[in-house]
């Protein structure tokens, strides 16, 4: 055996070739220690080629094909739009509480008398309470804030239990203003409670003016907005 | 039957066969491409391209139907990619390749499966393989197709896949012993 079978002896482990070239090969392996050696080392290389670890792609790569059901995407719209109007309504009722806080402070201690008699008739005894300590507490911003209550006057007159519709966000306000003058802040402790106390008496007016509410309702359909974004993108 | 149902447009038929395959799919990708993301890229893209021509499915089973996918888009990515132009993906299959010989006595080849560093070296091989080879090679001993098979995924002669096979089995055979080891005795 001169000739090495060299090119044939990859195919010869596959079991690729003829009958009678895969019989050839054999028959040259007997007698040939070098060829044996080679189809050693190669059929070991295969192995450690079959032996390679097997690495998991980091997402997963079959498209999905199920339809997205096809009020889907007008769903998604809505609640865009829905988050874009809530967010208005976020700064447009944030403007107005503090506009109507400002108006009313204004008039309650212009008329703090008259309010306090209101609270008293229509409200149980602890309310006509509050309604008297609320006198001089609401006049701490008042002196700060006159001339733009005055502006505004007209608007929050009309309905000064308006004022009762106070929030957080008005309360942080007049903790702020009040504390622009030391003397203001024993007043700043107790406006918080007094303006809860008489929200509480002043039911009738909806809590559409609590710009948390429209800040929530903002991130809640934000965020079924932005997971119907991405169920639609997933699917083809 | 799955075959049957996706080819009558069953998206969840495909889906399951698909899904299947995705794992083999990606590791041959990763193979020939090289990074993570673009193998990633090649056989969403193939797979997403086997669902539109379904109905064109026939004659090979339907794993190599795709591996013939996949394997195309990635040696198209890697032609269009610009970064390594030096690599020639198909040299000429008439030169005749050498054995190297162990030069000093080491550890026996056969006795390295499972050895992470000599895998590392075998991957390390592979990256050094044209790409023809290295495919042809990878569907053969990683994958475990047939001759035949290959010849219908990449759409060349067997004489041609048998050539391939050999020189990239050789070469990362001849990458081992310079690395120091011995082939097992025959």
């Amino acid at each position: 055996m001169t000739q090495h079978p060299h090119a044939e002896l990859s195919a010869y482990i596959d079991g690729a070739l003829t009958p009678t070239a895969q019989a050839a090969v054999e028959g040259h392996l007997v007698g040939c220690g070098l060829c044996r050696t080679h189809v050693a080392q190669l059929r070991a290389t295969a192995s450690l080629l079959h032996a390679l670890p097997d690495p998991a792609p980091s997402r997963r790569l079959v498209p999905r094909f199920a339809r997205a059901p096809a009020w889907l995407a007008p769903l998604r719209t809505l609640m865009t739009l829905a988050t874009g109007a809530a967010v208005f309504l976020f700064i447009a009722s944030a403007v107005l509480t503090n506009i109507t806080f400002l108006a009313s402070s204004g008039t309650t201690a212009l008329s703090a008398p008259e309010a306090a008699r209101d609270a008293a008739a229509g409200a149980p005894q602890p309310q006509a309470g509050a309604a008297t300590t609320n006198t001089p507490t609401v006049r701490a911003p008042n002196a700060v804030g006159s001339p733009t209550s005055a502006a505004f006057g007209a608007f929050g007159s009309p309905t000064p239990p308006g004022a009762a519709t106070v929030t957080d966000d008005a309360q942080k306000n007049r903790v702020d203003q009040a504390s622009t003058g030391p003397s203001a802040a024993p007043a700043a402790a107790v406006a918080p409670q007094d303006a809860g106390r008489v929200a509480s008496s002043a039911p009738q007016r909806p809590q559409l003016l609590n710009p948390w509410l429209w800040l929530v309702i903002a991130l809640i359909s934000a965020a079924i907005a932005f997971v119907l974004h991405r169920r639609l993108r997933a699917s083809v | 039957v799955l075959i049957d149902r996706a080819r009558a447009g069953d998206t969840n038929a495909f889906e399951d066969l698909a899904r299947r395959e995705e794992r083999a799919l990606y590791r041959h990708a990763l193979r020939i491409v090289g990074t993570a993301s673009d193998a990633e890229d090649v056989v969403q893209d193939a797979l997403f391209s086997a669902w539109r021509s379904i109905a064109s499915f026939q004659g090979l089973s339907f794993r190599a139907w795709l591996f013939r996918i996949a394997t195309n888009r990635a040696l198209d990515h890697l032609r269009s990619r610009k970064r390594r132009p030096e690599l020639p993906l198909d040299p000429a299959e008439d030169e005749e390749m050498t054995w190297a010989e162990p030069a000093a006595p080491g550890p026996d080849l056969t006795q390295l499966a499972g050895d992470r560093e000599a895998l590392a070296f075998v991957e390390t091989a592979l990256e050094t393989l044209p790409a023809e080879q290295r495919t042809a090679l990878l569907l053969r001993d990683v994958e475990g197709f047939a001759y035949e098979e290959i010849s219908v995924i990449t759409s060349v002669e067997i004489g041609t896949v048998k050539s391939r096979i050999h020189r990239g089995r050789l070469a990362v055979r001849n990458v081992l012993i310079a690395r120091g080891w011995r082939g097992p005795e025959g």
